[in-house]
């Protein structure tokens, strides 16, 4: 395996674009992380794009945007994790020494409301399950049945997570919310209100990844220390299914390998990026990640342990509440952060001296998709 | 489209045999309305009122584990050898929630809705709407029975029924 370098990455600003189609967000993005990487078009040897609303080619079109090379371009659709698994398939391709330089695009352009989940069943969809703030919200009436964490410990995610987003120039929300506004918000699915959901969005990101020793920009080098991606395996269902077995969640199996083929644990990281789309599920899966024991992870919260002051900063983006989460933008959005973390380049939100950082996203399927980068 | 009736069911469930005959039924039947489950293959449904109305699963006989809905393979250990079987009416709220928003497609019953995850004693979870209580009476630990019971009406008139748990 050879090492990989993250040689350079691009966002365009995500928000809500009736004016603009995917190919200007994805084309826009594509060249930010071009010219930030330092490598022509002419260089990049493969493309994994991924989307999951916009159809056929869409990683076709946006490339024909700026040229055609001939080179394999594949589209990839996997959900909310599919930006960081187009980053795999790149790291992979790279690592393996199929290709040197390789191009990951994450793009989405999606209509407002209540995310029409399509990956269940159709008559489970007819039932009305597909719920996305529902199905978390079993989650957490579980977490706060089980580990006594409360709903003012969620409303504490979202007004942590929306004030960073104020210092985050990509960021669609950039406006501080109170405990009391999250609170008083209107209800979606109980015991989850509106601000304790990220809002859909639209929106690009991209990151061009290279074999080390062709490695071209005199930016600060931060490598790949893990790129890995699972599903669920049987019996570590929390919800619908066999109640027999106690197996380790689809997070808990992703961070053990990260952590193990990366050799740095939880302790390690300056700062970590945690798949906020309700804030329950930031709290919930930063235990899951080892991030504090279960239970803990809100009282921690009220202590400030998570803030961009704190001893362990997560979402230092403003995560999805602040972002909004074009569903295959998001995960390239959160290494986007991690790189400019560790490299220096974030200006107010800067935590000093990072030099590890963690990116975790969620797909439906369900999948998990962990990155671990380092400098 | 969902639900146009029992035609789409059946393709849903490549039960391609079982839908033409049950389509060459209601023709022959009169004009009363059908009641057609949501997904063929889900439950037992009752020729008489006074039976109940069953979930309809399979045990993997060479680990054991419980299906509902019913699988082909075994998920845990792929084993090929599954016995059919119904499951019991009685069961425990495990996880709830009440959905305030109209979903964005397909569910065309009335909002807000509750559902949640129910544990039965044969040793599974399912996923299930609650009927007849109110939201705020949910709880976890409460004691819950399966009914079946309408959940929308389709382009033709039909009752479309699916199980759902209220409770007891």
């Amino acid at each position: 395996m050879r090492e990989v370098a993250v040689a350079g990455v691009g966002m365009s600003k995500f928000g809500r674009y009736r004016d603009k189609e995917y190919q200007d967000l994805g084309f826009e993005a594509v060249v930010n992380a071009l010219g930030d990487s330092g490598f022509e078009w002419k260089e990049i040897q493969a493309v994994f794009c991924s989307n999951a609303y916009s159809g056929m080619g869409v990683g076709h079109n946006i490339a024909a945007r700026i040229g055609k090379s001939g080179i394999p371009i594949v589209n990839v659709e996997n959900a909310c994790s599919g930006g960081a698994s187009a980053f795999r398939l790149c790291y992979q391709s790279v690592a393996m020494g199929l290709y040197d330089v390789c191009l990951a695009i994450g793009v989405e352009k999606i209509p407002g409301g209540l995310l029409d989940d399509t990956s269940w069943p159709e008559h489970e969809r007819d039932m009305g399950f597909n719920v996305q703030p529902a199905n978390y919200a079993l989650e957490l009436q579980r977490h706060m049945y089980e580990y006594g964490s409360t709903i003012e410990h969620v409303a504490l995610v979202t007004v942590k997570n929306r004030k960073n987003g104020v210092l985050n120039p990509y960021a669609g929300f950039r406006k501080e919310v109170t405990v009391e506004e999250v609170l008083d918000s209107r209800m979606i699915a109980t015991p989850l209100r509106l601000l304790m959901c990220c809002a859909n969005g639209d929106g690009a990101a991209a990151a061009v990844l290279c074999n080390l020793k062709e490695l071209k920009s005199k930016r600060r080098l931060v490598m790949v220390g893990a790129s890995v991606l699972v599903s669920e395996t049987y019996g570590n269902v929390k919800g619908a299914g066999s109640i027999r077995y106690k197996n380790p969640d689809r997070t808990e199996i992703a961070a053990e390998q990260a952590y193990e083929t990366s050799g740095c644990g939880p302790k390690d990281m300056d700062l970590v990026e945690v798949y906020d789309t309700m804030a329950s599920a930031e709290l919930i899966n930063g235990e899951k990640l080892g991030l504090c024991a279960k239970g803990e992870y809100g009282p921690l919260l009220e202590r400030g342990t998570f803030d961009l002051g704190g001893s362990l900063p997560v979402n230092t983006s403003g995560g999805l509440m602040s972002r909004r989460h074009p569903l295959s933008a998001t995960g390239l959005a959160q290494i986007a952060e991690v790189v400019w973390q560790l490299r220096g380049e974030c200006g107010v939100r800067q935590i000093k001296g990072a030099k590890v950082g963690m990116c975790h996203c969620l797909g439906a399927g369900g999948n998990c998709a962990i990155t671990i980068l380092k400098r | 489209m969902a639900n146009s009736g029992v035609s789409n069911n059946a393709e849903r469930t490549g039960e391609k045999n079982v839908g033409l005959a049950s389509r060459g039924m209601r023709m022959k039947e009169d004009q009363r309305k059908k009641r057609i489950p949501v997904k063929q293959g889900l439950y037992r449904i009752p020729e008489s009122e006074n039976d109940a109305p069953a979930l309809v699963a399979n045990r993997c006989r060479s680990c054991g584990e419980i299906f509902f809905p019913a699988r082909q393979i075994c998920q845990n250990c792929q084993g090929q050898d599954l016995e059919d079987m119904t499951l019991g009416r009685s069961g425990v709220i495990y996880s709830f929630a009440t959905v305030m928003q109209r979903p964005a497609s397909h569910y065309r019953g009335p909002v807000p809705y509750s559902f949640g995850w129910v544990e039965l004693p044969e040793g599974l979870r399912i996923e299930t709407l609650f009927t007849d209580c109110n939201p705020d009476d949910l709880e976890i630990g409460l004691n819950v029975e399966m009914v079946m019971e309408k959940l929308h009406e389709d382009e033709e008139g039909n009752e479309v029924v699916c199980h759902k748990f209220r409770p007891c």
